[in-house]
């Protein structure tokens, strides 16, 4: 049992559990703080019975036209609540508000190429790679770029891969 | 920066951009070319100036940039100046707050809205400003002004948020949501409201002021529409509703939402609590406190309703077809909502008096057979497993280790063992095992982790071993065992177990922390501070997790690695308080609300928070400690800090009335709760019973506030004045030939109210924390009284001394000739304080939880603290000396005073010698330390280093079934070396201590010759 409501500040005082794995970047502050003043629907977290902090997602909406596009930044999970399908509840929570509350056309995020837990999960959820974008992580790692296409993209053009692997400097966004 | 060009204050843009491109891509010296280029065409040109002050800012030039600066505004002051427009003044703003120099960028503003009254860029910059000023009153009479000027809603918006902002941080605060309120319902009723966010403010307004009818109506009305998601109106309505105490229509409300989202709890315990008509109060944290969630958990819903026994089962009874038909409609088995529903349900029978136990029972077993594979699944239900009895604990134990082969090799098999466990730990079944039963049990734990490793054999690295619990708790029991029977061998096996799951996977934050901890309490702290760093703790996590690590560091000898971390902390913390009122800036500009309200509340917090406040005073104290042997280090260090007046005015009484705690104390290991409790270094309870140790430790969580700590603080906050203030005593006291006053602001009062805090902070007055240094220094009061706080107490001595240099009357009581001085008193405290210690000490490899920290903080504080009074003494008398002109005063003055010192470093040179003996001896070869703590894990059969037996000689042997990845990296695994590793920490702790002690050592053997040549 989860009660999923908006991400708040405090919650950064909580959520040690969910940063201290080694996967998930601890940002500044002003990085949580813009995400929540610009895009306060896009940042959830999930916490337990006791209000403890099990996970959180935060991402946002930009783009123009049919690259309208909401935008998961980071999604992760305290390691208590893995494997309860907890991330996939955050990932539709962000599509919905996407797909009913902005009318985005799809959904984008970034994965390491090496990470592959993560990268089956989110083809799982429906994600598929739409391209590659070389050293994207420190100037070292390839990122994917994985879409899922939603109801405004009828013909599902959002997510058709593009052939080649892009630099981060061709990336249309930060 | 593109939308910056254009109007620049008349300068055409391709002049203007190559300025902002070199400032951006960092290249000062040729932004500055350019700037002074650009100033001999335009001399009056304000914009260019502001360009110039930036870049010279930039470049660190602060004073020169602030003269340029001011150049500027005196230049927009002036008449003749046509361009006055917003990105001069926001260039000019971004300089002044980077000098932290707010007013003059406010006052800016300020002329510029008066000149050109409706010009609305320029009444946003203005509002922006008040904003970084926490200005609520003159935000609000700004927004209001630009809500007149153009009519905008968001206008309104950011003048009511102005309006709640005050209403948060001063009295009064009903009628300025009276105002709130008012302002909102005119618009309204002209202009109607077009933000969702607007809406809820409105609502929350309302709502505050009990005005729940009212919102409710707004929210059912046209507006209601503003609200994005359907769930989010229902439960903000089923909140109204409930309060409003409609509680049948707030149920169905509920119900509602928990048809469209099953496992939303909070949600859940809402509809409950409507349908036995009571206040749910859940468990929220009050902010900056301290709260145990077994405990806070426990006590929601418990008040009782007051509806009749006959209702409150009818009731229950259609929350439970309500619950029941939830969990039919989910197909998934991941939704837990409704099955914890059910307990919850069975809960209230029996609070209702209906004792029907097998049914909550049979709830509690429901669950377990379908969640209890999962991690979390015990402490979903940890309320719940307090209700039980010892028997029904039991029979639900063997419940559900009869459900599923515990020997089968199956990721769901080992999920509820691992549960069966932590079940026992939850509930404390552990603390009254027999000590055979506790060994049998970390060994069965450690086996089962090591049989299921192959489950994980297909694993990405990166993700989490299956049962990585075990070995946690495994750990756990081990340290349990220590504290029952002081056996060292237990404290290295529990250390062992978490390293050897490191060496599988080498990124389980868990271990690592529980190591810190280990490593610490061993007295090897260089490992300690190792794994906290591959911890790669950084930003906000510096203020929730440093507790980790932090209290330890600053009773080391590693200044240097302490004085980083607390650099990282300030500049984190110093950081976000100067950028966060930008931030607020940004949620006004994009019309978020409620975070605007909640950054500012949330900067308070971190500014209020007590870590913040200690690490301040620390910071200073560190740089003294790092500096204690240079008197010219020691001053720049207290005249960076305004001789350490702003410390002592931190911890006055208000400040320290309303600090927050901000801690995450949630991953600390159970026997040390809290940085200031150790259990391991108590004798055990025995008699103790679970719930009695919890309750100690949710005690012990939550009056951290009132406890040690607090008392620390406020005494450390004092330490840099009092180190100044002894500082400056002794030399006007010395100086005779100088006139009363030389040092005239600094008064014996001030030092006397100074240390009558500091006595007060350990809890006695000042006369009688005088008796009592009086007796301890005579031997006629056991030291061992005042352990705890005894390095408080040697430095008190410490400052009592140099205040009495001065002080025209003696400000210890001297019946006779031969009673001690007050040099006399602090030489025979640090003599028998040290000397005790070090008779106390047993050697510190096979003696965990040893006195070295105390050790260290004497030497590093009272010590340091006495030498510099020293130092300045002689200094204050020998130069003097040397530099007399013909016929002056006496070259020897008050040679009494001169002899007392000679003593006193006498006394100081024997003392730190015999701890400089002490370390040498405890530096044993490496070889032979090793020998020592392996013998500890070669005991007998039932003694500790049982654990590992089950890995037979090579864990790595089994390779076909762990597969590759777990082979290679077992292949490292050597118990021996773990040894030998904190065989060598240790010795890297004494060897940085003695290094600090050779050092003092030297400094006070050439005082003591520079004093035997004044005095000869």
């Amino acid at each position: 049992m989860t009660t999923i409501r908006r991400f708040c500040c405090d919650d950064l005082l909580r959520f040690a559990p969910v940063n201290l794995d080694h996967l998930t970047e601890t940002f500044n502050m002003s990085f949580y703080m813009t995400y929540m003043a610009r895009w306060p629907d896009y940042f959830h977290t999930a916490v337990n019975p006791g209000d403890r902090v099990m996970g959180y997602i935060m991402g946002k909406v930009e783009g123009q036209g049919e690259s309208w596009h909401g935008h998961v930044t980071a999604v992760s999970v305290a390691p208590e609540f893995r494997r309860q399908k907890l991330a996939k509840t955050l990932m539709h929570l962000l599509e919905e508000i996407s797909d009913k509350m902005d009318k985005a056309y799809f959904v984008d995020l970034f994965v390491r190429a090496s990470n592959m837990p993560a990268i089956r999960m989110y083809e799982k959820l429906g994600y598929v790679v739409y391209r590659r974008v070389l050293r994207y992580y420190s100037g070292e790692e390839d990122g994917l770029d994985m879409r899922k296409a939603l109801s405004q993209d009828v013909d599902k053009k959002s997510i058709i891969p593009l052939k080649r692997p892009i630099t981060p400097d061709e990336l249309e966004y930060d | 920066m593109a939308s910056k060009f254009g109007l620049a204050g008349g300068i055409p843009e391709r002049r203007v951009r190559p300025i902002w491109d070199a400032v951006d891509s960092r290249q000062f010296k040729a932004a500055l070319k350019l700037c002074t280029a650009l100033l001999a065409k335009h001399p009056t040109s304000p914009y260019v100036l502001a360009l110039k002050a930036l870049t010279l800012e930039r470049m660190g030039k602060a004073d020169e940039a602030l003269s340029v600066c001011l150049n500027a505004k005196e230049l927009l002051y002036s008449n003749n100046i046509f361009h006055f427009d917003d990105l001069t003044l926001s260039t000019l703003q971004i300089v002044f707050q980077r000098l932290e120099r707010l007013d003059l960028a406010t006052s800016c503003y300020e002329y510029a809205c008066t000149k050109y009254s409706n010009n609305l860029e320029l009444m946003m910059g203005l509002f922006n400003c008040y904003v970084r000023e926490y200005s609520y009153v003159k935000q609000q009479q700004t927004a209001i002004r630009m809500y007149k000027t153009v009519g905008e809603e968001r206008f309104l918006l950011w003048s009511v948020c102005s309006i709640l902002l005050q209403a948060y941080f001063s009295s009064g605060g009903e009628k300025l949501l009276a105002l709130a309120e008012a302002l909102l319902k005119k618009h309204i009723s002209s202009h109607s409201l077009h933000e969702p966010e607007a809406l809820a403010l409105y609502i929350s307004i309302l709502e505050q002021q009990a005005k729940y009818d009212a919102a409710l109506e707004i929210l059912s009305g046209d507006l209601g529409s503003l609200m994005g998601r359907e769930e989010d109106k229902l439960r903000t309505q089923g909140r109204l509703l409930t309060q409003a105490c409609n509680y049948v229509a707030a149920s169905e409300i509920y119900q509602k939402v928990l048809e469209s989202c099953p496992d939303d709890w909070e949600s859940f315990l809402h509809y409950l609590g409507c349908l036995l008509e009571r206040d749910v109060n859940l468990p929220k944290p009050a902010t900056g406190e301290h709260t145990c969630s077994s405990c806070s958990v426990g006590s929601a819903m418990l008040n009782k309703t007051s509806l009749s026994e006959e209702l409150v089962e009818s009731r229950l009874a259609s929350a439970l077809s309500f619950v029941e038909k939830l969990q039919k409609s989910d197909s998934g088995d991941f939704v837990r909502g409704p099955h914890l529903a059910i307990i919850e349900i069975e809960r209230q029978h029996r609070l209702n008096g209906k004792t029907n136990d097998r049914k909550f029972m049979e709830a509690l077993v429901n669950y377990f057979h379908r969640f209890g594979h999962l991690s979390c699944s015990s402490s979903d239900v940890e309320i719940y497993l307090h209700m039980l009895s010892n028997d029904e604990i039991t029979e639900l134990l063997d419940t559900v280790s009869r459900s599923f082969d515990a020997s089968s090799v199956s990721v769901k098999a080992l999920g509820l063992t691992v549960t069966t466990f932590k079940v026992q730990e939850l509930l404390g079944t552990f603390l009254s095992k027999s000590t055979a039963d506790l060994q049998r049990t970390a060994k069965g734990m450690f086996e089962t982790f090591y049989k299921n490793l192959p489950l994980s054999r297909d694993l990405d690295p990166q993700e989490s071993m299956h049962g990585e619990e075990l070995l946690s708790m495994a750990s756990s029991i081990l340290v349990q065992l220590f504290w029952r029977t002081r056996n060292l061998g237990y404290l290295l096996e529990a250390i062992l177990v978490l390293e050897f799951g490191l060496t599988v996977r080498k990124h389980v934050w868990q271990y690592k922390i529980t190591l810190v901890h280990l490593y610490t309490y061993l007295g090897a702290l260089p490992l300690a501070h190792q794994w906290y760093a591959s911890l790669e703790v950084k930003n906000i996590l510096l203020e929730s997790v440093s507790h980790h690590i932090l209290p330890q560091m600053l009773m080391s000898p590693f200044l240097q690695q302490t004085a980083s971390l607390v650099k990282d902390y300030l500049k984190f913390m110093d950081d976000h308080l100067k950028e966060s009122a930008d931030l607020t800036c940004l949620a006004y500009r994009h019309r978020t609300y409620s975070k605007v309200i909640e950054f500012v509340q949330f900067k308070d917090r971190l500014q209020r928070s007590m870590q913040y406040l200690a690490v301040k005073s620390d910071s200073v104290i560190l740089s003294l400690k790092q500096n204690s042997e240079s008197l010219e280090k020691v001053e720049s260090v207290l005249e960076n800090v305004n001789h350490g007046e702003g410390l002592v005015e931190l911890s006055n009484e208000d400040n320290m009335k309303h600090l927050t705690f901000n801690e995450d104390l949630e991953a600390r290991p159970w026997w040390t709760p809290t940085s200031s409790v150790n259990f391991l270094s108590e004798p055990v309870d025995e008699d103790s019973t679970p719930a009695c140790f919890r309750a100690k430790v949710c005690k012990h969580k939550s009056t951290e506030k009132d406890g040690p700590k607090m008392r620390d603080t406020e005494r450390k906050s004092l330490v840099p004045r009092l180190v100044y203030l002894s500082m400056h005593g002794c030399v006007s006291s010395l100086r005779e030939t100088e006139p009363n006053g030389a040092v005239s602001d600094i008064t014996v009062g001030e030092m006397r109210t100074l240390l009558e805090k500091y006595t007060r902070s350990i809890g006695y007055s000042m006369d009688d924390a005088l008796s009592m240094i009086l007796g301890m220094s005579s031997g006629k009061k056991s030291i061992k009284d005042f352990a705890p706080d005894i390095v408080s107490w040697m430095s008190f001595a410490v400052f009592i001394n140099a205040m009495n240099l001065w002080s025209n009357e003696s400000v210890i009581p001297r019946t006779d000739e031969s009673s001690p001085t007050s040099w006399q008193i602090v030489d025979n405290l640090v003599k028998v304080c040290i000397e005790e210690h070090l008779t106390d000490a047993n050697r510190i490899l096979t003696c965990p939880g040893n006195n070295i920290p105390l050790l260290v903080q004497m030497v590093t504080e009272p010590i340091s603290w006495h030498i510099i009074v020293i130092q300045s003494c002689i200094r204050a008398i020998a130069p003097q000396g040397k530099k007399k002109k013909k016929g002056g005063p006496s070259l020897r003055p008050n040679t009494p005073q001169l002899q007392g010192i000679q003593r006193s470093v006498q006394c100081l040179i024997d003392t730190l010698r015999s701890v400089q003996t002490w370390l040498s001896d405890q530096m044993s070869p490496e070889e032979h330390a090793l020998d020592i703590l392996l013998s500890h894990l070669q005991g007998t059969s039932d003694g500790p280093g049982q654990t590992f037996l089950v890995l037979g000689e090579n864990p790595a042997a089994h390779a076909s079934e762990l597969g590759d990845l777990i082979s290679k990296s077992l292949e490292t695994w050597s118990s021996t070396g773990v040894v030998r590793r904190i065989v060598g920490a240790e010795h890297e702790l004494l060897a940085e201590f003695k290094k600090m002690v050779d050092s003092k050592l030297k400094r006070l053997v050439s005082e003591l010759a520079s004093l035997s040549s004044v005095l000869h």
